[in-house]
């Protein structure tokens, strides 16, 4: 017992750890800019540090990758959980879980080769490498994720619910909207949240088809544009930067910035769960 | 988010336990992607003649050639972190003062031009020179259809790169007088040669700047007209001079280099040496 406290203990250290060396780190540039660096539209290194637009980027790009997974991933997790027999369930189950361990490089080289030139030629757009290329990617990438998680979630309501439910009338499909997934309602979160949690931080995918350019569209909600998400800003700086300085530091905040957008979020989304759970 | 906790655990606990697991010779090589062809062909050749000569020896010399850009190579060379920095461009002065006691010290070893290129859709309609003040204006944003220019009537897709590429560096200098210039035009940002080659290629309205040694069929370098003269990127042209975007591919090293890695820096400065240089598509320094 004393072994696993103590190996809870010490990725407990890791975290803090983590968060405190990257608010040491970043500290420089908030010292320099205060909190302009969230609100600067410029990033010219030496000159001006803001982070708006990779903010905007990261935030744009992993909620159109929620919106494209969700209704998606539901739909044929109720299928899958409800409808499949066990071995054909296995089965796919079985194949989910592969794709769900594909590194984020493989699904970046697809991207390049083929998915944004399909945008490309599909939207007629001036060039493959935008906002909406690297949602699609990404919701690609956590789809096996979220739809794995979301169908343990489902398959772990108890079968009196069902038996019940069907022995008072109900449908097969009625009983899986009205009964399976309300009660899945916590576990789905959670799925998505672990998506969203790797939509956000994947570097490489996005990087090589998000375009790289540090601005937001014009107009705003412009998902054909090229731009720029956060991690993707850190793999192309990180390595000209390293070790001090205050480009270093400048990145380290992006870091730090990355890190409570996704504490925030897990936050929220424990905050969403608690209330229903109560109610 | 696992990616970032490993990239910081590898970020800080590199930096102070520099990893010597076995007592061979090593040469760490690491910047550049222009440099980089020069680099590896060197090194294989390097590493089997050292074998050759030393066969009896169990210590055999391992080079390890890495990219990430001309800042990259200065900045870890500087910073001890690899023993030969690549770099396609000079040391910029604010590098200098900031690497000052690194005594950091350059071995030119070839030249190479920096072409400015375009998608072949593009070329094959016609277009074969721009003008200086075109190609600023395209990347300033002043001109977005190639029909402005005499090309077909279709956007620009204006290529841009990292900025501290030296790539970047050497063709925006020419282009503005301002190796840091700032490009509003810009529609993409890629970082190595072989990025952008591919994302020009991609396109069928590119216009970008790449090394000499990445032009094909599908990326066209294009001439600088001047008035009435016209420039076009030829081996014949970079050599006698009258390209304009001429630049220097350099080694670099943290003071005097001594023992493997002086060796290394003279097998490319041999004939030998040179030899590979013009194999990976450069005019040899002389």
């Amino acid at each position: 017992m004393w072994v696993f406290a103590g190996l809870n203990l010490i990725f407990l250290c890791c975290a803090g750890g983590l968060f405190l060396f990257l608010i040491f780190e970043s500290y420089p540039i908030f010292k320099l800019h205060g909190f302009d660096f969230w609100l600067g539209q410029d990033w010219w290194v030496g000159e001006a540090y803001g982070a708006l637009p990779m903010l905007y980027g990261s935030t744009l790009v992993t909620a159109l990758a929620c919106l494209l997974v969700l209704p998606l991933a539901l739909a044929v997790a109720i299928f899958i959980s409800e409808f499949l027999t066990p071995t054909s369930r296995r089965c796919v189950k079985a194949i989910l879980e592969l794709l769900a361990g594909v590194p984020g490089i493989v699904y970046g080289l697809l991207g390049v080769s083929f998915l944004s030139l399909w945008i490309k030629d599909v939207f007629g757009l001036l060039d493959g490498n935008t906002l909406a290329t690297a949602s699609c990617l990404l919701a690609i990438m956590i789809l096996p994720t979220v739809l794995t998680l979301s169908e343990d979630a489902m398959r772990s309501v108890p079968a009196e619910y069902r038996d019940n439910a069907l022995g008072l009338g109900l449908s097969k499909w009625q009983t899986a909207t009205a009964v399976v997934l309300p009660q899945a309602l916590p576990g789905i979160m959670g799925a998505v949240l672990l998506g969203i949690g790797r939509a956000m931080g994947e570097t490489i995918a996005v990087m090589l088809v998000v375009g790289s350019l540090d601005r937001i569209p014009d107009p705003w909600f412009n998902i054909f544009s090229s731009a720029q998400t956060i991690p993707s800003k850190l793999g192309r700086e990180a390595a000209e930067a390293i070790g001090e300085g205050t480009h270093w530091s400048a990145l380290m905040a992006l870091g730090l910035t990355l890190f409570i957008m996704v504490l925030l979020i897990n936050f929220i989304g424990n905050r969403f769960l608690k209330r229903r759970s109560i109610s | 988010m696992f990616r970032m906790l490993l990239f910081f655990l590898v970020a800080i606990g590199v930096i102070p336990f520099p990893v010597s697991a076995d007592h061979s010779p090593k040469i760490e090589i690491v910047g550049s992607t222009t440099v980089l062809p020069i680099a590896s062909r060197a090194a294989e050749r390097f590493e089997k003649l050292q074998k050759i000569e030393k066969f009896k020896s169990s210590h055999r010399l391992r080079i390890l050639v890495n990219a990430g850009g001309s800042g990259v190579g200065i900045h870890s060379v500087a910073k001890g972190r690899s023993d030969i920095g690549m770099a396609s461009r000079e040391i910029s002065p604010s590098e200098r003062k900031r690497f000052e006691g690194s005594h950091l010290k350059v071995h030119t070893v070839a030249v190479d031009a920096v072409a400015c290129v375009i998608s072949s859709e593009i070329y094959e309609a016609g277009i074969r020179d721009l003008t200086r003040q075109e190609i600023r204006d395209i990347y300033l944003g002043k001109i977005r259809n190639w029909k402005e220019v005499g090309g077909p009537d279709r956007k620009i897709v204006v290529v841009d790169k990292e900025r501290h590429r030296g790539t970047r560096h050497v063709f925006m200098n020419y282009i503005f007088g301002n190796p840091t210039a700032k490009t509003p035009g810009t529609i993409l940002v890629t970082g190595s040669n072989n990025e952008e080659q591919t994302k020009i290629a991609q396109s069928d309205s590119a216009i970008g700047m790449l090394s000499y040694a990445w032009i094909n069929d599908e990326v066209r370098a294009i001439g600088i007209r001047d008035n009435k003269s016209i420039v076009n990127l030829t081996r014949e042209t970079i050599r006698k001079g009258n390209y304009p975007i001429v630049r220097n591919l350099s080694f670099i090293t943290a003071g005097e280099p001594n023992g493997e890695v002086k060796a290394f820096l003279e097998y490319l400065k041999s004939p030998e040496g040179q030899q590979l240089v013009e194999e990976s598509g450069y005019i040899p320094f002389t």
